[in-house]
């Protein structure tokens, strides 16, 4: 249970609410039986179809009626209807499970079962050529990509809906340019720098943009430094940003741009004294610049680092004892 | 501020009796879909706070064969409920708790575990093939309690999970998602039954939970969100395996779970001032068991079971909590 707040009911307010829930409760468990005993007698039909979906109505987190539901549908009621009738009952499948899921975006089976949808649309016998015959499925999965912004807008840090937009880009018959998950991401960025799920997504965007050779990387992460700066400069006491610029600068990188980051967060700290985020990244780039200097200049970075580690375990001393043990590191 | 209440353990002990009583109470029937997990967080919240015979034995055995699911298996999580891995794992701690596996027919549910596994190497939680690796972590607990690991495809099974990681040095429940403690506990637990935490960068993984701590104490489960005591457990378990527990204050997150008691009818909850369920009090108790409070029986975090019983099977990994303190009164 989260985030429902404790109430002090005195013991007649009980009763009331007891009384009051008795013939909720009654009919309840009368449907639960009924349904429970209709799957193990194997019974497929409509009338058990509709049960269902009064069931699932009132508890959607049901997973064993989800199954049952699905099962009336391969085995009673799909071999007896033409595909357009199929394709029908799943659409009105995808309505019910957007009207649950407004209600409860966090429940894993509805989304279990809007993807089974998704993938159990037939295709149109009817049509002629492959993009007729895929007309339904394509016309489905284009408008998934709606639905998931919706869910997205309502909570933008809904991690099923994130997993469900990946399921979606990667799945769907017209893939759109993976680069407006860019312009997505941005956008969703800019309402709110805060939204790691987004900096998470547009990191794996790039990674697989990248590796794929449609963006160049060392011009991308060029833009990537300006917007994180931006943004660092806007909340400097936002993780969200700092991760993220853990990742651009990732773990191979030349003295040079190290350096050329480590200046630029050193003058945010001119401004910011004391702030912690800024402290802590300079430690993890300075650690990182150690390993490609040796005398004397490590020698000095290493007394800055150890300086700052000290500075650290006061501002933060919650985590005093990473530092500490970074300091025996050194 | 004034300085949080103790460990309430009679009065937690008494909720959680109580629990099987409502049986006239339609959130009771709302969540019978998670009855057997709930029965698997009391007993273990109750072997954590010293009282396991506070529930009836035989009348649990007898509860959780009657979950077995003779066509899939495995167990469902209510009699009459289709088997999947959450409820199977739930029915295998239980039954290692209660030193009842001899009710088990072990090689039929080993065969329904390892036929979840998926080309990819992740588990699917049941026929239905949602995967996640949540469902991988169920499988190579319970395989690993039921003596059964050698069944299992370790290789692949470890490549998904690699494949999840992060650069943030935490994983997501499929390739692509974004690090959420309750991932990072189950990847790691899975990882150091497997004997394979090589897969994993301590540092940054280490960096990252111990940046889950808020100013009040509490841990939350993913960057810039809020704190709940269930995090409590899955961040500490993860670092107690990667021996970082004093990355954290230990003090400000035990005053943090111990305000978010119910005072008057026990129980914990996800935040001071929310209603309780088992659940959160287990996550509650758990954390606080790692974190060395007084009294307490060790929990083994990377099976999330009384330490004691791990250490009987043989089982137990190099995780390290914080030491056991000693009451002051
Ligand atoms: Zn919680």
């Amino acid at each position: 249970m989260h985030g429902v707040k404790r109430v002090r009911h005195t013991r007649e307010a009980l009763e009331a609410k007891k009384l009051r829930e008795q013939a909720k409760l009654t009919d309840y468990l009368a449907l639960t039986d009924d349904l429970l005993h209709r799957k193990q007698e194997n019974d497929y039909s409509l009338d058990a179809f509709k049960l269902t979906t009064r069931l699932l109505q009132v508890n959607p987190e049901f997973y064993t009626i989800w199954n049952y539901r699905r099962q009336i549908l391969i085995k009673g009621i799909f071999p007896e209807k033409q595909p357009r009738e199929i394709y029908e009952y799943i659409n009105e499948e995808l309505g019910n499970t957007m009207a649950a899921l407004k209600s409860h975006p966090k429940v894993y089976w509805i989304w279990n079962h809007r993807r089974w949808c998704l993938e159990n649309i037939p295709n149109n016998p009817d049509a002629d050529g492959l993009e007729a015959v895929n007309k339904w499925k394509s016309a489905t999965w284009d408008r998934e990509m709606m639905v998931v912004e919706k869910l997205l807008n309502a909570d933008a840090r809904n991690f099923h809906a994130w997993s469900y937009r990946r399921y979606i880009l990667a799945n769907t018959t017209n893939p759109r340019p993976e680069v407006t998950e860019i312009a997505y991401t941005t956008s969703k960025i800019e309402a709110n720098f805060s939204n790691f799920s987004a900096w998470h997504h547009r990191s794996k965007v790039y990674s697989s943009l990248w590796t794929s050779g449609k963006l160049d990387e060392a011009k991308c992460k060029e833009d990537e430094f300006d917007l994180v700066q931006n943004a660092m400069y806007t909340d400097p006491n936002d993780q969200s940003v700092w991760i993220y610029h853990r990742w651009l600068v990732g773990t191979d990188s030349s003295a040079e741009l190290l350096n050329r980051e480590v200046r630029a967060i050193e003058e945010l700290l001119d401004q910011e004294s004391n702030n912690k985020w800024c402290i802590e990244s300079l430690v993890h780039y300075k650690r990182m610049l150690l390993s490609k200097v040796d005398g004397d200049e490590r020698e000095r970075l290493s007394a800055e680092c150890k300086q700052l580690l000290e500075r650290l375990q006061t501002l933060d001393p919650c985590r005093r004892e990473r530092y500490a043990s970074m300091i025996k590191q050194l | 501020m004034s300085s949080p209440p103790k460990l309430l353990i009679p009065l937690h002990v008494s909720y959680i009796q109580k629990l099987g009583e409502s049986k006239d109470d339609l959130s009771y029937h709302l969540t019978a879909h998670l009855r057997l997990n709930a029965v698997y967080w009391g007993l273990t919240a109750l072997c954590i706070m010293g009282h396991k015979d506070a529930l009836d034995r035989e009348e649990m055995i007898d509860f959780v064969m009657s979950c077995w699911d003779e066509e899939a298996g495995g167990f469902g999580a209510h009699p009459k409920h289709d088997a999947h891995l959450l409820s199977t794992l739930s029915a295998i701690q239980i039954l290692v708790i209660q030193d009842a596996l001899d009710k088990l027919e072990i090689s039929r549910v080993v065969k329904f575990i390892l036929s979840l596994q998926q080309p990819s190497g992740v588990f699917a939680g049941d026929s239905f093939g949602e995967i996640d690796t949540r469902f991988s972590y169920c499988a190579v607990s319970a395989l690993s309690l039921l003596g059964h690991l050698h069944g299992l495809d370790v290789e692949k099974t470890v490549s998904y999970i690699e494949k999840c990681r992060n650069f943030d040095g935490g994983f997501g429940n499929t390739i692509g998602a974004e690090s959420h403690s309750g991932q990072v506990f189950v990847c790691v637990a899975a990882l150091a039954i497997l004997d394979r935490l090589d897969v994993i960068d301590d540092q940054m993984l280490g960096w990252w939970l111990a940046e889950r701590q808020l100013p009040n104490g509490g841990l939350n489960g993913r960057p810039e969100k809020l704190e709940d005591v269930c995090y409590s457990f899955w961040v500490l378990s993860a670092l107690s395996i990667l021996k970082k527990v004093s990355w954290i204050d230990a003090d400000k997150l035990s005053s943090f779970i111990l305000s978010a008691q119910d005072l008057e009818g026990g129980g914990i909850a996800d935040r001071p001032g929310d209603m309780v369920d088992v659940f959160h009090t287990l996550f509650g108790v758990a954390g606080l068991s790692i974190l060395g409070y007084p009294g307490l029986v060790d929990l083994d975090p990377v099976y999330c079971m009384p330490a004691p019983v791990i250490e009987a099977k043989g089982l137990r990994k190099g995780w390290q909590s914080l030491e056991r303190r000693v009451s002051q009164d």
